[in-house]
């Protein structure tokens, strides 16, 4: 009658149960958890709203906080370069001007060993006479290579920034700022609006690009004009005129080429004149990268109370619903589930409630974040809008995961008292 | 061969006066493979407290349950549950199925606590075994649904679905009429024997307990063996018995093979 394997109360069966690894349990209580929160829909729906707007809550911050620090970097590309942008400056000890011809000569021989993609030299200081209505004015002017745009992710309302080649063009091409438009009276770059300057730079010269305004506040008419479209005018640089040339590095070599670049670029060079390499891009000021966690871990533990007390809600339904499900844990005991299957399985209905609300909250999330609305007014000003951020995501889920099984933990324990004899009289 | 034993098993409890009630007394009972034992006993003798630790359900205070080959106070909790899973299934009084789930979901209950093709077969073995007590065309029916019967005949279905060696049914007919009754226990007889479980049935009724081979009263927490013929005389609700089932449930075990034979001839 009894096989020593297949008989079930013999050792031997015992022992060969126990030496086989089984997915059985594990999946048994996922389809027991499943099965549990589909018996009680509503309950656990209403429960679940919370859990999931607070996920919601928690995603959409973090995504917020992703997008906030792409805004950042995008404003500091702009002022400061991409990462790894290096800052190239000379001096002179005696405080002589520095020869910017020998300098340029002496940057392109050490840089051909170097092969950047992207340089540019620009210089801040100058100033151009515009002719104007209202007469000429004197223009703060910005001298940059056609690789500047690229480097400082610059975006043009109209038109287009400078490109390689601009520098051969007839008439010479410069860049303005979109309040210097508004005072030639925004004429579309279809029309060819042109700029007139007196002096050193008497001539017509093509607008070919508008750049925006960085915010309401920027009225501040600008020209950009090409270094050497300038300098073939003036033949030098004003003496507050401040010359660094950038170059644009990956962002894995920059600390070993700069100084190897510094090196190279001192030696050979008179020694009244001193060569400083700076990083200028975001990624060097820390202070960006610091603002930008507070404000993720303020406004995350705000979102993170929140889930809390969605957690607290669906504990406090749980734990009134084992009141109700003493029996039916009973019942399931004297079938042989045992304490620790019920603990488990109890746990597993809250952490599977959870998840499933979370990536409910999660998806609202993401689809709203390619709403119009959205990206027109949180987005408004960035130029590369990011893929929804990853981390943010599952940030969300982690979180729904945790919050769940904290809060079918209380339940499970209650679950684990349950005296079968008691449960199944009751 | 022995499946189950009680050796001097007795059970009290601790009122919340610090007196100790006492249900049961030194009991000794031999449950064997494919036995058919009936006990009856008034309400309170502690009948359902002897089921529950025939089931592993409860812990007796003195004495020593031998399930299969070991003592179970040797084992863990753990190996108990699971002892208890494959080899034991409980018929309840009031069905106690589970609310909201389907007959099938409720036969597939102690399948989702077995492993290997058991566990992974489950829909099947489970669907199998409603068909087998003729409720294959309920299996997605809600046990609010359900009369008192077929509940019963779920629950039935859900007892045997791990093919256990010992089934324990708790007043099985004690929330029926009489004809349902009846026909669930001539069921539940049938599919025991055809399984080759053991099965203990508690019950008030004597039309009940006379299917079983061996008969026991339960009284002031001691168990004692009893012809049913001297009960049904004694019962002042006495139905005259069909005449083979009264001398056959006067024999005890040696001829109760024959005599089971004979009743479902």
């Amino acid at each position: 009658m009894s096989d020593p394997v297949t008989d079930p109360a013999s050792p031997a069966a015992r022992t060969h149960e126990r030496g086989r690894l089984s997915l059985a349990p594990l999946g048994g209580s996922i389809a027991e958890a499943w099965s549990e929160l589909r018996v009680h829909k509503l309950r656990v729906l209403l429960s679940l709203i919370g859990i999931a707007v607070a996920v919601a809550a928690l995603t959409a911050v973090l995504a917020i906080g992703e997008y906030q620090r792409q805004f950042t970097i995008e404003q500091s590309d702009r002022s400061g370069g991409r990462v790894a942008t290096l800052g190239i400056s000379a001096s002179t000890t005696t405080g002589a001007p520095v020869d910017g011809e020998a300098m340029d000569a002496h940057f392109d021989r050490v840089a051909e060993r170097y092969n950047f993609s992207h340089t540019t030299r620009v210089a801040d200081g100058a100033q151009l006479p515009v002719q104007l209505t209202q007469g000429v004015m004197q223009l703060p002017a910005r001298l940059v290579d056609p690789d500047y745009g690229v480097m400082h992710r610059l975006q043009t309302i109209e038109g287009r920034y400078f490109i390689a080649g601009d520098e051969q063009l007839m008439a010479p091409a410069v860049v303005i700022s979109e309040a210097l438009w508004d005072m030639i009276g925004r004429t579309p770059l279809a029309q060819h609006p042109t700029l007139t300057m007196t002096g050193n730079f008497a001539g017509t010269y093509l607008v070919i690009g508008v750049l925006p305004r960085d915010g309401v506040w920027d009225t501040t008419p600008r020209v950009d004009m090409l270094y050497d479209a300038y300098f073939d005018r003036v033949g030098a640089l004003s003496e507050n005129t401040f010359v660094v040339r950038e170059v644009w590095v990956p962002p894995e070599m920059v600390s070993e080429l700069a100084p190897m670049l510094a090196a190279d670029l001192r030696a050979g060079l008179p020694t009244d004149t001193t060569i400083s390499v700076d990083r200028r891009d975001w990624a060097s000021l820390p202070g960006n990268a610091e603002a930008n966690l507070v404000f993720q871990l303020v406004s995350g533990a705000i979102a993170f109370i929140v889930l809390l007390l969605g957690g607290l809600g669906l504990v406090n339904i749980q734990l009134v619903a084992m009141r109700q499900r003493i029996r039916e844990i009973g019942v399931r005991r004297s079938f042989g589930a045992s304490s620790a299957r019920i603990f488990t399985s109890v746990l597993l209905e809250s952490v599977v409630a959870t998840t499933v609300a979370g990536l409910v909250g999660i998806l609202i999330v993401v689809l709203a974040a390619r709403l119009p609305l959205i990206t027109e007014t949180v987005f408004a000003g960035i130029q590369d809008i990011p893929p929804f951020p990853f981390t943010a995501a599952l940030a969300g889920l982690l979180a729904s995961v945790f919050v769940g099984a904290l809060a079918g933990l209380l339940p499970a324990l209650t679950a684990l008292r349950v005296k079968v004899i008691d449960a199944i009289r009751y | 061969m022995t499946l189950a034993s009680l050796r001097d098993v007795a059970k009290s409890v601790l009122l919340p006066d610090d007196t100790r009630l006492q249900i049961l007394q030194s009991i000794t009972l031999d449950v064997e493979v494919g036995d058919h034992i009936a006990i009856v006993g008034r309400s309170g003798s502690g009948k359902t407290t002897l089921l529950n630790i025939l089931g592993l359900l409860d812990t007796p205070t003195a004495g020593e349950v031998v399930f299969g080959d070991r003592a179970t106070h040797t084992l863990r909790t753990g190996t108990l549950d699971r002892t208890r899973g494959a080899n034991v299934g409980f018929v309840f009084q009031q069905f106690n199925l589970l609310a909201g789930r389907t007959a099938l979901e409720n036969v597939e209950m102690p399948l989702g606590y077995a492993t290997g093709s058991m566990f992974w077969n489950r829909r099947a073995i489970a669907t199998a075994m409603l068909e087998r007590v003729g409720l294959g065309h309920r299996l997605t029916s809600l046990p609010d649904r359900l009369s008192g019967g077929e509940q019963q005949r779920v629950a039935i279905a859900r007892a045997l679905v791990r093919r256990p060696r010992l089934i324990l049914a708790d007043e099985p007919t004690g929330a029926l009429d009489v004809e349902t009754g009846a026909s669930v226990m001539s069921l539940l007889d049938e599919v025991a024997t055809e399984t080759g479980a053991a099965l203990v049935t508690i019950t008030h009724d004597l039309h009940v307990a006379a299917r079983a081979r061996r008969h026991y009263r339960l009284e002031a927490g001691a168990l004692q063996p009893i012809s049913l013929e001297g009960a049904f005389a004694q019962s002042t609700h006495a139905l005259p018995l069909a005449t083979d089932a009264v001398t056959n449930v006067a024999t005890v075990t040696g001829s109760a093979t024959s005599a089971h034979q004979g009743r479902h001839s």
